[in-house]
C-alpha cells in the first residue's frame, strides 16, 4: 500500500523526510516493542505521527501495523505501534509517549536550571540593592528639604490639621448634643432618639427610642420603663406630630427622673429625719413616709403624704400631713403642720429637709444663747 | 374618622370605670343627650364601649375629640402599696378562711407575696406556698408554680382587683429565672442603641476562630459571613434571656413533599408535641445556624419567643 495515497498517513514535516516502510507483523499482537529514546525534536511531530499512523491503523483494523522511521541530520527515532487494539490502549499509549517525549526534554536542562536559578537570585539581589540605595537616597532628600521648612509644605500639613480639628469638633459637639435632653442619631432603618433626664442641674439616666422610619412610624425597641405610659403617647402623636411626641416622651420622663432624684436623695442623704421607711410606687408618684424636724428628734414624728397626680411635674399636687402625737391639738404644732404643707407643696424635697436641718441649727443656737 | 382616632376612644373610653361612665360622657359633651340614651348601659363593659364607638364614628369624632375626652377622664395610676396589700389580703381571706399572706417590699417598686393556702378545714400548708411578685404600676405579675390549681381563679381575682386592674391573662411564657421573665416582659434586653457617644464600630468584622493556624484557609467564607450576618440581626448582640424550655403543641395536617405515604393521606390533623430543652435555651438556638446545624434564617416560630413574650405554643392549621 502507498502510504502517500493512504488519507489517513501523511508524511510529518518535523522529522525530516521519513521513509514508511512497511513491516511484517513479527509477533502476535500482544508483543509491544519498546520505543527507543532517541532525541526527538520535535514531540509534536512524533505524536501526530503516531496519531496518523493509528489514523491508518484504526482503517485497517489491526491487520497491519506500520513503522515509522524519521530520518533527519542523524537523528533518528524508530517508532513502532504494537497491534493492541481499542482507544483505552491507543490513549496509554500517547500517554508514555508524552511521558518519555517530556523526559527527554527535561533531562538536558537540569543542570541548567540551577544555575539559571543561581543567575536570578544574583539579579534580583541586584535590584534590591538598588532600591535600597534609591530609597535612601530620597529619605535624605526629604529631610533636607523640610530642614530649609519649605513653605507650602507646612501650609498643607495646617491645612489637614485645620480639617481634623473642625472633625474632632464636629464630633464632640454631637456628643455634647445629649446635654440639650433631646438628641439622635441616624440609624440603617430611621432615627434613634436619645432623651436625657435632668433635674435641678444634675444629669439623670438616658432613654432611648428607636424609631424606624416607614409607613406607618413604628417603634423597633426602647429602653422607656414600662410604667411610662408610652403606648398612650404614641398612639395619640406618633403618626400625626412626632415633635409633640418626644416633646410629651420628655417630658413624662424628666419629670419621673426628677421625682425618683428626690425619692433616692431624701432616702440617702436624709435618712436621720425619716422614723420609717419610705414607701414609693414604680412612677413615684405617691410617697408615704414619717419624719421628724430633729433628727435627735425628742418630738413626735410627722407623717407625710405627698401625691404627684400631674406625671409632668416634679412638685407634689396633693400634700397630707398629719401629726400623731398626744399634743396634737396645739396650735405650735398646728402650724408647723401648715408650714411644712407649704414647704412641701412649693419645694423639692431636699431643699424642704435642708429647711428643716438649718431650723434645727437655728433652734440649737437660740438654746445655747 | 380613622382606625387609629376610633381605638385611640376605644381605650379610653375603656379605661372609665362603670360608675363614672355617664358623668364623664355628659361633661365631654360630645354625643348628645338623645343618642346617649339610646345606649344600653347595663351590659357588659366591652358591648357598651363598642356601641358608643359606633356613635362617635357616625358623628365623625376628629383627634381633638378625642383628646378632649382624655383630658377629662385622666385618670392617674396612683398605687399605694399599702391600700394594695390589704385589698389583696382582704379579697383573699374573705374567700378562704385559712389562709396565710406575707408582704416583703423587694426592690423599689416590686412587692414579694407568699401565699400558704389551706381548706375550709385545714390549716394553711405552710411547706408549699406560692409566692407571687407584682411589679406596681406594670400590668405584670410572676407567680411561682402553684400545686393547687383550684386556687388560681381566686388568686387571679386578687390580683386584679388589688392592682386596679379589670381583667387578668395568664401568659405562655415559664422560666426558672425571674430576671429573665422581666427581662422579656418589660422589654429590657436588647438595650443597645446607636449614639455618637459610643465607640461601637460602623462595621463589625467576622472573628472567625482565633486559634485556627493561618495556613487554614475557610473556603466557604462568604456563605459563613451570611449565616453570621443573618444571626446577628435575628439575635442581636446582647445576651439572650434564660428559658430552659420551649413547647410545641401541634395540630396540623402532616405536609410532605412526597406525595403519597400512610402520614399525607390521613384527614384528620397530626397531634404531636415537641419540646426544646436547654440550659440556655435562647443561646443554643443562636449557635445553630453559626455551628452549621441548622439553616440561616431559622424559623420565626423559634426566633419569635422572646418578641412574643411565649415559650408554650399552639399551633393549628388555619
Amino acid at each position: 500500500m502507498e502510504p502517500a495515497t493512504d488519507p489517513f498517513v501523511t508524511p510529518s514535516t518535523g522529522l525530516g523526510s521519513a521513509a514508511l516502510r512497511q513491516r511484517p507483523p513479527s509477533s502476535g499482537p500482544t508483543e509491544r516493542p519498546a520505543l527507543l529514546p532517541g532525541a526527538c525534536r520535535d514531540e509534536g511531530g512524533a505524536l501526530s505521527a503516531a496519531m496518523f499512523l493509528y489514523g491508518g491503523g484504526a482503517k485497517h483494523a489491526g491487520s497491519d501495523w506500520f513503522g515509522f522511521e524519521g530520518v533527519d541530520g542523524g537523528n533518528s527515532t524508530l517508532v513502532c505501534v504494537s497491534e493492541r487494539r481499542g482507544v483505552l490502549a491507543h490513549l496509554e499509549r500517547l500517554e508514555t509517549q508524552m511521558s518519555r517525549s517530556c523526559k527527554n526534554l527535561e533531562d538536558p536542562p537540569r543542570e541548567t536550571a540551577e544555575s539559571d536559578l543561581g543567575t536570578k537570585i544574583h539579579k534580583l539581589r541586584c535590584l534590591r540593592d538598588k532600591l535600597r540605595a534609591e530609597v535612601k537616597q530620597r529619605q535624605a532628600r526629604i529631610k533636607a528639604s523640610t530642614a530649609n521648612a519649605e513653605p507650602d509644605q507646612t501650609l498643607e500639613i495646617s491645612e489637614q490639621e485645620a480639617v481634623g480639628g473642625k472633625e474632632e469638633n464636629m464630633k464632640a459637639i454631637l456628643q455634647a448634643y445629649r446635654f440639650t435632653g433631646l438628641s439622635g442619631k441616624r440609624t440603617s432603618r430611621g432615627v434613634c432618639v436619645c432623651i436625657s433626664t435632668a433635674f435641678e442641674g444634675n444629669l439623670l439616666d438616658s432613654y432611648f427610642v428607636d424609631l424606624v422610619i416607614q409607613k406607618p412610624l413604628r417603634i423597633h425597641h426602647h429602653s422607656v420603663p414600662v410604667f411610662i405610659p408610652l403606648e398612650e403617647i404614641s398612639a395619640k402623636y406618633l403618626q400625626t406630630n412626632i415633635q409633640h411626641f418626644l416633646f410629651c416622651l420628655c417630658e413624662y420622663l424628666n419629670a419621673y427622673a426628677g421625682r425618683k432624684y428626690q425619692a433616692d436623695q431624701l432616702q440617702r442623704d436624709f435618712a436621720a429625719f425619716l422614723a420609717g421607711p419610705l414607701q414609693r410606687n414604680s412612677l413615684c408618684n405617691l410617697l408615704s413616709f414619717t419624719y421628724k424636724v430633729e433628727p435627735q428628734g425628742r418630738s413626735f414624728p410627722f407623717c407625710a403624704r405627698l401625691l404627684y397626680k400631674d406625671l409632668t411635674t416634679t412638685l407634689p399636687t396633693d400634700v397630707t400631713i398629719t401629726y400623731q402625737g398626744t399634743d396634737a391639738s396645739s396650735t405650735s404644732w398646728e402650724e408647723q403642720r401648715a408650714s411644712h404643707e407649704n414647704l412641701f407643696f412649693t419645694k423639692p424635697l431636699y431643699q424642704v429637709f435642708t429647711s428643716f436641718a438649718r431650723n434645727g441649727e437655728r433652734l440649737d443656737m437660740s438654746l445655747v444663747s | 374618622m380613622d382606625e387609629t382616632v376610633a381605638e385611640f376612644i376605644k381605650r379610653t373610653i375603656l379605661k372609665i370605670p362603670m360608675t363614672e361612665m355617664m358623668t364623664i360622657l355628659k361633661a365631654w359633651d360630645f354625643l348628645p343627650e338623645n343618642q346617649l340614651q339610646t345606649v344600653n348601659f347595663r351590659q357588659r363593659k366591652e358591648s357598651l364601649v363598642q356601641d358608643l364607638v359606633l356613635l362617635c364614628e357616625s358623628k365623625r369624632a376628629s383627634l381633638r375629640d378625642a383628646a378632649l375626652l382624655d383630658i377629662i377622664c385622666e385618670d392617674v395610676d396612683l398605687f399605694d402599696m399599702e391600700r394594695f396589700k390589704s385589698s389583696f389580703e382582704k379579697i383573699l381571706r374573705r374567700a378562704l378562711k385559712n389562709v396565710t399572706v406575707s408582704f416583703r417590699d423587694a426592690e423599689e417598686n416590686a412587692v414579694w407575696i407568699r401565699i400558704a393556702w389551706g381548706t375550709q378545714y385545714r390549716k394553711p400548708n405552710q411547706y408549699k406556698p406560692v409566692y407571687v411578685v407584682y411589679y406596681s404600676q406594670t400590668p405584670y405579675a410572676f407567680t411561682s408554680f402553684c400545686h393547687l390549681k383550684s386556687n388560681t381563679p381566686l388568686l387571679s381575682q386578687a390580683l386584679t382587683v388589688a392592682s386596679n386592674h379589670h381583667k387578668i391573662v395568664k401568659m405562655d411564657l415559664r422560666s426558672r429565672y425571674l430576671d429573665s421573665l422581666k427581662a422579656i416582659v418589660f422589654k429590657q434586653y436588647n438595650q443597645k442603641f446607636e449614639t455618637h457617644n459610643s465607640t461601637m464600630p460602623l462595621q463589625e468584622t467576622l472573628e472567625l476562630d482565633m486559634h485556627m493556624d493561618s495556613r487554614i484557609i475557610h473556603e466557604n467564607k462568604i456563605e459563613k459571613e451570611r449565616v453570621q450576618r443573618v444571626t446577628q440581626e435575628t439575635f442581636g448582640d446582647y445576651p439572650q434571656p434564660r428559658l430552659e424550655f420551649a413547647q410545641y403543641k401541634l395540630e396540623t395536617k402532616f405536609r410532605s413533599d412526597f406525595h403519597g405515604g400512610i402520614l399525607a393521606e390521613r384527614k384528620e390533623p397530626l397531634r404531636c408535641l415537641i419540646k426544646f430543652s436547654s440550659p440556655h435555651l435562647l443561646e443554643a438556638l443562636k449557635s445553630l445556624a453559626p455551628a452549621g446545624i441548622a439553616d440561616a434564617p431559622l424559623s420565626p416560630l423559634l426566633t419569635c419567643i422572646p418578641n412574643k413574650g411565649m415559650n408554650y405554643f399552639k399551633i393549628r392549621d388555619k
